[in-house]
């Protein structure tokens, strides 16, 4: 599971309107976010659509086609209970996409406010702020879910929760970092020797300047998060079957490994697919910014 | 060896020289047939604007290019062997053995987790066949002989321990410990204080003298190349343009481009100020091929010919050869679009001659917090008691060692920091130009609304009435109003820097305080600007801090000089008399560290370089705080502090025995 | 140094103190209390409130919390609820499972990754990209399988399917051969996240070395580029390497409960699902503050090691 950890484009040139067409056309015709939206939209036009696919519902069971391997009628094959693993991973990745992005925001809006005061304001703030940040990265991210899920239950809120918070210190921490590094720019200075108001600079020179690279901080988040969920629904800690989380469909299986190997690996392979292309999307980003990385 | 070679005393002969980088976006073109000569112990200098394939020539010769640089074709002879054609293992035997190479940036140029002497006795042992014993005792007498203090002791040093100067030092000595027969230095005084720089410069010298060594010195610096070199190449745009003995090429150069650059240099006699000559436009794109002369787009001489066939190195005489097909390249073209700067009106009224900044008693101190609570901090003396007065439409230079606290003023000035104590009074208001032009600009705004920012945020006027003041505003540095839309990242270094210039105008402050503003711009567009700011002078009688480490360049532009040192004025007065007339030591010694785009007047100059480095300003010492370094000093020095005192009618200075 | 060393250990002492704080307060906001949780719907008010009593749940949370320090100091983790075996018992008997799990995957990862990331990165120096982007694929697809998923395939492709290595089996220290069986396939698993990462992090440090003015100075004196390769640029990019290896404890830490419960493995990690599974919180509230504790120990032992090796960093 990956960890965050983001070389910061930050203090080599941003130079990336995210408001313009330019830049948004910039992005798009970067190879990688290509490669990420060609399997991000098709399997979020599926999970969107999934209702009106021709398969049956992901808790349907179906007593006459228990256990079946992939075929035709069943793509990815059948459960025990005679459901379509097909339907049933669409609907987990409904479920992965929300983690995911809730998780992703919640970490880039508390980060983003919390690494903005830290860094700009400095003193005792900024100093709570970074021990407190050191103590919840003390624990590792699963364990300190795990932790969290034990004492708020179980369920889709719980495990946004538990996953943001381990994310929520790694985004203050980034956040401050490139505050830190933006609060010394020449162009700080000249908009202060017209006594520039703090909420200005914020605002305006701050704040916008570090919106790119959190932007790619919270897309490994997303994956991660996924990644995450993932894991404590297949400890049995997550979200509770029957709802058909990636993670619940990989634990059902784990049992008829060897009688019915689809139902643990393909949803397996649904994960993976969802977290490299968030990667690329990431990387593209990065490279979009950071016209060095390319080479 | 090639027999039917003509025998010359030729040391290096390269021919026709050809070096590529492949990179994703095209083939850059960056070395396109270079051919030059050097004999034993002759020291040749290489300028060229930034970019001009200086570097990418001298890495040439040894192959020391990294991916994605190759040497394509050509021919480099040492000592009658082609290198281009020796393998690599072969190549190996004449690095550091027969060619020493020198780099620019002494603070990444040694690896720093490795002692010196991990770095310099394995290559001596190697090269020579030393025991390892004999290895280490002729590092360490290189040590010695490049100035490094207790040079046994030292040799076990990390690089990390050392100042930037000794670095160098270490290098230079590095390079000449297996006794080479050429040393090629790449910028190596580029990165170092004017001081420090003479030091190097006077060291290299010596040294290649004594051991008879050849040398290829790489600079963008004219003054160096009249101080240090016998011959000059002069590179443009992958090719040399022109190349001759020095004292041919600085009073009768041929080729129009080193003609303007010699012109672009502020002369050093200020008795009538002209314009700088300026090179319009920019250096051609290496990716792209070339037709004709490569220069002719800034060429005020170009013609049809010129644009169809590319000239050759031609002979001109004396060794002098160019690559023009005017044979006196511009001619007496030259000086006549460098119009005389009319001196300054005089005051209209008593108003306007007043005083609009006045610094009393300045202090600024910065405490480091300490390691272990009780531990008492350490206080760094950055600006140490400075009084100093503009007046209006006044210019005040203002020259020091980097870490003199120059920039603190400045900081100060703009109420960036507040002052540990003493006052400021500024009659309206300052404003700033930086030196770096890539950071001083928010990336993500136009430069419409940089150049509105100061107006935006003091309320100034209306949307309509803002508008109309940034067209003025963007006439005035002159550039065009088209511009306003664009981003900073699509601008060169010296649009960036009028920009700069321009948001610093917009709300019409009393003084701006220009922080080295031109020293990260190639001459030819550091002229440009220097041209501007004297204009912006004339046109709007508004003062200037002109913070800057070139002293030819600050005498130039201003009005009055300060020079600091340790966080102290020690001289003042009026830019031509310090300049011409150092009363201060450490004045006198600054001033004969500047090398002087003129190899006569070079050589009739003694060099005296200052001894020693700018002491740590932690703890300051009790007298005079240039003692130790003053080759006047005495035991009275040492114990009295000296502070400035009227020294003629218009000077000051802060010397006992300054009369 | 000592310096140095004292105010990263005051740190890390505030920073102990606050997982501690933090994990017992967390814990008592569980809704109902932890007895009720723990006990269900089985045991009546009375016998609640006994227990309750015996575990000093009925004090007010200062006094709760004071003692819980107080024991924490003499290193008394207390008993588990149910069995009643004192926790610390529990945790050394586990650990060595553990230990062997992480220790065998630092070791095959840095084994196979350093090299491999050395050569991408001198390649990739000589202009040649095959192997620099090979691993950087590679590294991207390994590191972002879900390390339960690939424990699975893993499990069927070489238990299951050929039968290389044994689904189950007491493991003992006592028995190293059959520990050795019993852990090569969840210190694959997790070394195949790893060592891509490390690869990659390794090429780009290398990579960076190489372009660096020094090793330009090391060529001009007539080194070979050999030579130059393991006299300067390993050595410097050591240090980058050192720090990330310290850093992917945390992910190792992660991965080594989800393969010891797949592979049921009797480590740490299937202590604390167990603990989770019967609701035993004192056992995963120790085993939390346990978890941290190692975690904050390895990175301030790296920070000291960068420290001593990098001689610029001064105290
Ligand atoms: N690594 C590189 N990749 C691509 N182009 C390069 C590289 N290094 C130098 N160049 C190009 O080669 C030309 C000459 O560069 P250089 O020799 O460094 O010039 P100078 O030393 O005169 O400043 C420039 O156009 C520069 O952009
Ligand atoms: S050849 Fe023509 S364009 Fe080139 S320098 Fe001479 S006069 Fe100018
Ligand atoms: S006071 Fe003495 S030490 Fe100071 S500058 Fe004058 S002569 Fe030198
Ligand atoms: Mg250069």
């Amino acid at each position: 599971m990956a960890l965050i950890s983001i070389p910061l484009p930050a203090h080599r040139s941003i130079q990336f309107n995210f408001s313009s067409l330019n830049g948004t056309i910039r992005l798009l015709s970067n190879r990688r976010v290509q490669l990420a939206l060609m399997i991000l939209v098709p399997i979020l036009l599926l999970t969107v659509f999934r209702p009106f696919l021709p398969i049956p519902g992901p808790l349907e069971t179906n007593l006459r086609a228990m256990t079946k391997p992939p075929s035709f009628v069943h793509l990815f094959g059948t459960d025990r209970m005679g459901r379509d693993i097909l339907s049933r991973t669409l609907a987990g990745v409904q479920i992965s996409m929300f983690v995911g992005f809730a998780v992703a925001l919640l970490s880039l809006t508390v980060g983003l406010v919390m690494g903005t005061l830290a860094g700009f304001f400095g003193g005792v703030i900024d100093r709570v702020m970074m021990t407190i940040t050191d103590i919840f990265l003390a624990f590792p991210s699963l364990l300190l879910a795990i932790g969290l899920v034990s004492v708020m239950g179980t369920g889709m809120l719980p495990v946004v929760l538990a996953i943001s918070l381990s994310d929520v210190p790694r985004f203050i921490r980034l956040q401050r970092s490139l505050v830190l590094s933006l609060r010394s720019r020449a162009y700080i200075d000249a908009a202060r020797t017209v006594k520039a108001s703090q909420m200005w600079l914020m605002t305006r020179h701050i704040v916008p300047n570090t919106l790119a690279p959190l932007l790619v901080a919270a897309s490994i988040a997303a994956a991660n998060a996924i990644l995450v969920e993932a894991g404590l629904s297949f400890l049995g800690l997550g979200i509770m079957p029957p709802a058909p989380s990636l993670g619940n469909l990989i634990r059902d299986g784990q049992t008829y490994l060897e009688q019915a190997w689809w139902i643990s690996t393909l949803p397996g392979a649904v994960i993976l697919l969802i977290a490299i292309s968030l990667h690329f999307l990431s990387d593209g980003i990065r490279q979009v910014l950071d016209p060095r990385s390319r080479k | 060896m090639n027999e039917l070679r003509p025998i010359r005393s030729a040391l290096l002969d390269v021919r026709n020289l050809h070096t590529h980088f492949l990179t994703d976006k095209g083939t850059v073109k960056a070395v396109n047939g270079v051919s030059f000569q050097i004999n034993q112990g002759e020291r040749v200098a290489i300028v060229g604007e930034s970019g001009s394939g200086k570097s990418a020539m001298a890495m040439s010769l040894l192959r020391l290019l990294a991916y994605p640089g190759k040497v394509v074709s050509g021919e480099i002879n040492l000592e009658g062997r082609d290198l281009n054609r020796l393998s690599e293992r072969q190549l190996n035997e004449v690095r550091g053995r027969l060619v020493g190479t020198i780099f620019q940036d002494p603070m990444s140029s040694l690896d720093p987790v490795m002692r010196i002497s991990n770095q310099m006795i394995p290559p001596i042992m190697r090269h020579l066949g030393l025991s390892r014993e004999k290895a280490r005792a002729e590092a360490i007498s290189w040590l010695d002989r490049v100035g490094i203090p207790d040079a046994a002791r030292r040799i076990e040093s990390y690089p990390f321990e050392m100042s930037g100067g000794m670095r160098q030092r270490v290098m230079i000595a590095m390079a000449l410990s297996c006794r080479p027969r050429l040393v090629i230095a790449d910028e190596p005084t580029t990165a170092l204080d004017v001081t420090i720089q003479a030091q190097i410069v006077e060291l290299l010298k010596e040294l290649t003298a004594e051991t008879g060594a050849a040398m290829i010195f790489i600079t963008h610096d004219l003054g160096l190349v009249a101080r240090f070199a016998h011959k000059v190449g002069v590179m443009y745009a992958g090719k040399l343009v022109e190349f001759g003995p020095v004292k041919d090429i600085f009073a009768r150069p041929r080729h129009p481009y080193t003609q303007s650059l010699l012109d672009t240099i502020p002369p050093v006699d200020q008795l009538e100020r002209r314009r700088l000559a300026q090179i319009p436009g920019f250096p051609p794109d290496m990716k792209l091929p070339v037709t004709g002369c490569a220069f002719k787009d800034r060429c005020a001489g170009a013609h049809r010919r010129c644009f169809e066939v590319a000239p050759e190195l031609e002979p001109r005489g004396h060794g002098h050869a160019a690559a023009c097909w005017l044979p006196e390249g511009l001619g007496a073209g030259r000086q006549m679009e460098r119009a005389l700067i009319p001196p300054m009106e005089p005051a209209a009224d008593a108003g306007e001659d007043r005083v609009v900044v006045e610094i009393n008693n300045l202090h600024k101190h910065f405490t480091t917090r300490s390691s272990l609570p009780w531990r008492k901090p350490p206080t760094v003396r950055a600006v140490n008691g400075i009084s100093l007065r503009i007046r209006k439409g006044e210019t005040l230079g203002i020259v020091g060692e980097s870490g003199c606290g120059k920039s603190t003023v400045a900081r100060l000035l703009l109420g960036l920091d507040p002052a540990t104590s003493g006052d400021i009074f500024i009659d309206g208001m300052a404003q700033m130009v930086f030196q770096d032009p890539s950071s001083s600009f928010n990336p993500k705004m136009t430069l419409f609304n940089i150049i509105q920012e100061p107006l935006v945020v003091t309320g100034w006027g209306t949307k309509a009435e803002r508008e109309t003041r940034v067209r003025e505003l963007l006439g005035q540095v002159g550039l065009d109003e088209s511009y306003m839309h664009r981003y900073p990242s699509q601008l060169s270094g010296g649009q960036r820097q009028r920009i700069a210039i321009a948001r610093a105008l917009a709300l019409k402050p009393s003084v701006v305080v220009a922080d080295e503003p031109t020293s990260a711009l190639d001459v030819s567009v550091r002229a440009q600007i220097i041209n501007l700011l004297v204009d912006l002078k004339q046109k709007l009688r508004v003062s200037f801090v002109f913070i800057s480490h070139d002293l030819l360049t600050v005498s130039y532009i201003s009005d009055k000089i300060a020079v600091m040192y340790l966080g102290e004025v020690v001289e003042y007065g009026p830019a031509d008399e310090v300049f011409n007339n150092p009363a201060h030591p450490y004045t006198q010694a600054l001033i004969s560290a500047v090398p002087i785009p003129d190899p006569e007047a070079e050589e009739a100059r003694i060099q005296k370089p200052l001894s020693g480095e700018l002491p740590s300003p932690l703890n300051l010492p009790v007298g005079c705080s240039f003692a130790s370094r003053c080759p006047k000093a005495t035991d009275y020095c040492r114990t009295h502090k000296m502070v400035l005192k009227p020294y003629s009618k218009t000077r000051e200075t802060a010397c006992h025995y300054a009369s | 140094m000592l310096t140095y060393s004292f105010k990263r250990l005051v740190q890390l002492f505030v920073t102990v103190l606050g997982v501690v704080t933090l994990v017992f307060f967390t814990m008592r906001l569980i809704p109902g209390d932890p007895i009720s949780a723990m006990a269900g719907d089985n045991l009546s008010g009375a016998a609640l409130d006994q227990m309750r009593g015996q575990m000093g749940l009925n004090d007010p949370l200062p006094v709760q919390y004071l003692t819980y320090l107080g024991r924490l100091a003499v290193l008394d983790f207390g008993t588990t609820v149910t069995t009643k075996l004192p926790i610390v018992g529990l945790i050394l008997g586990a650990l060595p499972v553990t230990v062997s799990i992480a220790l065998g995957t630092i070791f095959l990862t840095v084994l196979i990754s350093i090299p491999l990331g050395t050569l991408a990165a001198y390649m990739a120096h000589k202009g040649n990209r095959m192997l620099d982007n090979i691993i950087t694929g590679v590294a991207m697809v390994l590191d972002l399988m879900p390390p339960f998923w690939t424990s699975l395939v893993c499990l069927l492709i070489f238990s299951l399917t050929l039968g290389w290595f044994p689904a189950s089996g007491t493991v003992s220290l006592d028995d190293p051969a059959m520990l050795l069986r019993r852990i090569a396939l969840p210190v694959l698993v997790l070394s195949m996240a790893q060592i891509a990462t490390l690869a990659r992090i390794t090429r780009t440090s290398v990579l960076e070395v190489l372009n660096e003015d020094y090793v330009r100075t090391a060529r001009s004196m007539g080194w070979s580029e050999l030579h130059v390769l393991f006299r300067h640029a390993l050595k410097n990019a050591a240090l980058p390497i050192v720090t990330v290896i310290g850093l992917s404890f945390g992910n190792l830490l992660n991965g080594t409960v989800i393969v010891e419960f797949i592979f049921t493995l009797p480590g740490i990690g299937n202590l604390l699902v167990g603990g989770m599974n019967s609701r035993d919180y004192q056992m995963v509230q120790t085993l939390i503050v346990f978890y941290a504790m190692i975690f904050v120990a390895i990175n301030f032992t790296t920070d000291l090691i960068y420290r001593v090796f990098d001689p610029r960093v001064q105290f």
